[in-house]
């Protein structure tokens, strides 16, 4: 079962904002993700590896620089910029 | 009552690659803000992290240096947290699979102290905090860290001190890091606890983040060691949490409330696949290893004679390590090389930074050749040391400043000829220790070696020049 506050809880932690109103279908939605995830885990072939579905090992890159973005490419969908940094609001 | 401290150190090693651990963009220190970035390592949608092999591969170094165990899988998860030093929202981090688990560091009181594990991540980029304002520079985010997390098995702030040192040593012996603490390459995080002495129980812990001088891990260890007992001393009890050490004032204030781990939401990174590290790889890497500084010191003593405490000077730094074998290699006695790079060469060195980075003009294989002529008997101990003193200087081999006379010694007869000339010129010594001022046949020595150019034996001289001075 989820309650209203572990919806809080998670809501807080994803820094979303969820209005009173908003609350009862979330908790309802949550359950019934919960409940699905609780039907693969009980599926038959149980043993299998769902992290590694796809078999995949070391895929490795070598060690060597290639030229990074143009500054005013990487800061070009940033709100705010100054002196080259982002700028953001002092959070605690 | 009495109370011990428990300490733990979760320590940050920023690895030596030349890229960051998901992409190509330079690890380099420094350069105009946001220029060593990419989509990939300010994390824009749709790109895919690829893992540097190279970082496997100091990791694995690093935890095989310290007696761990390397699993045959590992793998990446995302840490959740929401601060603006991470553009993702989530570190890549490592959370039940690390690369790897169970070593330790032996300290020199026979205790040692206990790895957890060591783990990959990434490191994140760096704030600059401006009135009401956060400036953010993601040069730094992406650049590979080990993570090397000990039980709490430190008991006092010398122990946690050595457990520092000694880490950074291997680190850099091996090759896999600066360490450098003032940079930034190396920070420590302690979790630090107070029990009654003969408790086993662990008492509520907190942490002290981001320090970076062991000076100030040990001023920060005392303070919070005492804060908590006055706590308890008074009856109350210590919370736990994240705490900040302040250097100017030598007092340590809170950051946030420990986060629960269930907090960072750790889940595998579904754009990474399973790590796996091959047995023979594994090898490949152990016999990558330099031999290592307490291996070293150990056979110091063993093989060549050296006392401990010449060991442990000699083992600190790799370079001077590797000048020392070069220069004692074939030599008579190994302790002459030891004496002269101890003696002569460290006062030359005054930091430890100078000392780490040994750059001095003379090279082994010249001292080498000056401690063969005293080897063959060419010259003399002081002659020796005045030589080594040009060499530093100038560079130059020995033989720029020993002429073929100089070696072959002093024969008997200008020996004691010049012995006589010392006592007939120079009275007032003569009389001065004729009436007990011992220290005045140095004086007549010295006329002795500075006109033999320093072949004469000195023990000999004085030996001779009392003879005179008793026959007169």
């Amino acid at each position: 079962m989820v309650d209203r506050e572990e919806i809080l809880k998670i809501a807080t932690l994803s820094k979303l904002f969820v209005s009173e109103e908003e609350l009862p279908k979330l908790t309802t939605d949550m359950e019934q993700m919960i409940a699905f995830a609780d039907t693969i885990n009980n599926a038959e072939d149980a043993s299998t590896d769902f992290d590694n579905i796809n078999n995949l090992c070391n895929v490795l890159r070598e060690d060597e620089v290639v030229p990074s973005l143009d500054r005013d490419k990487i800061l070009g969908n940033a709100k705010d910029i100054d002196d080259g940094h982002f700028l953001v609001k002092k959070r605690a | 009552m009495k109370y011990e401290m428990v300490a733990g150190f979760e320590t940050h090693v920023e690895l030596s690659t030349k890229t960051k651990i998901f992409c190509g963009c330079t690890t380099q220190f420094g350069g105009d803000p946001n220029t060593h970035c990419c989509p990939i390592c300010i994390g824009l949608p749709g790109t895919l992290p690829k893992l540097n092999r190279q970082v496997v591969r100091y990791a694995v170094m690093a935890g095989l240096a310290t007696n761990c165990t390397i699993p045959e899988i590992a793998k990446m998860d995302r840490k959740n947290y929401c601060y603006p030093d991470l553009p993702k929202a989530y570190q890549i981090s490592q959370f039940d699979m690390p690369l790897c688990v169970g070593g330790y560091i032996p300290l020199s009181n026979g205790r040692k102290i206990r790895l957890t594990r060591i783990h990959i991540e990434e490191d994140a980029g760096k704030l600059i905090h401006r009135h009401g304002d956060t400036l953010v520079d993601y040069n730094r985010g992406g650049v590979p860290l080990i993570e090397i997390v000990s039980e709490p098995d430190i008991r006092s702030i010398e122990e946690a001190r050595e457990y520092v040192e000694k880490l950074q040593l291997i680190m850099r012996y091996i090759g896999v890091s600066d360490c450098k603490m003032q940079e930034g390459s190396m920070r420590c995080d302690v979790n630090i606890s107070v029990r009654e002495v003969g408790s086993d129980k662990l008492g509520t812990r907190t942490e002290i983040k981001n320090m970076n001088s062991i000076n100030f891990i040990a001023k920060a260890m005392e303070y919070e060691f005492e804060r908590q007992v006055d706590i308890l001393e008074n009856g109350g009890k210590v919370i736990q949490e994240t705490l900040r050490y302040d250097d100017v004032t030598n007092t340590t204030s809170s950051m946030r409330g420990k986060e629960d781990a269930n907090d960072y939401r750790y889940f595998r990174d579904p754009d990474l696949v399973t790590i796996s590290v091959s047995r023979e790889e594994v090898e490949e890497l152990r016999n990558l290893l330099p031999e290592l500084p307490v291996q070293k010191a150990e056979r110091y003593v063993s093989e060549l004679g050296l006392s401990e405490t010449d060991a442990a000077l000699l083992t600190k730094y790799r370079k001077i390590a590797e000048f020392y074998e070069e220069a004692s290699k074939g030599t008579k006695n190994p302790k002459t090389a030891a004496n002269f790079i101890i003696g002569q060469i460290f006062r030359r060195l005054d930091t430890e930074s100078d000392k780490e980075a040994f750059d001095i003009k003379v090279s082994a294989e010249d001292l080498r050749e000056l401690i063969k002529l005293i080897d063959d008997g060419k010259i003399k101990m002081n002659l020796a040391k005045s030589t080594l003193e040009k060499m530093l200087d100038t560079g130059k081999k020995a033989t720029e400043f020993i002429s073929e006379s100089d070696m072959g010694g002093l024969d008997e007869a200008t020996m004691i000829s010049l012995c006589e000339q010392a006592v007939e010129s120079n009275p007032n010594a003569v009389n001065d220790y004729k009436n007990g001022k011992e220290k005045a046949i140095k004086s007549l020595v010295g006329f002795v070696m500075k006109n033999s150019r320093g072949k004469a034996d000195a023990v000999a001289a004085e030996a001779k020049i009392k003879e005179l001075i008793a026959k007169a």
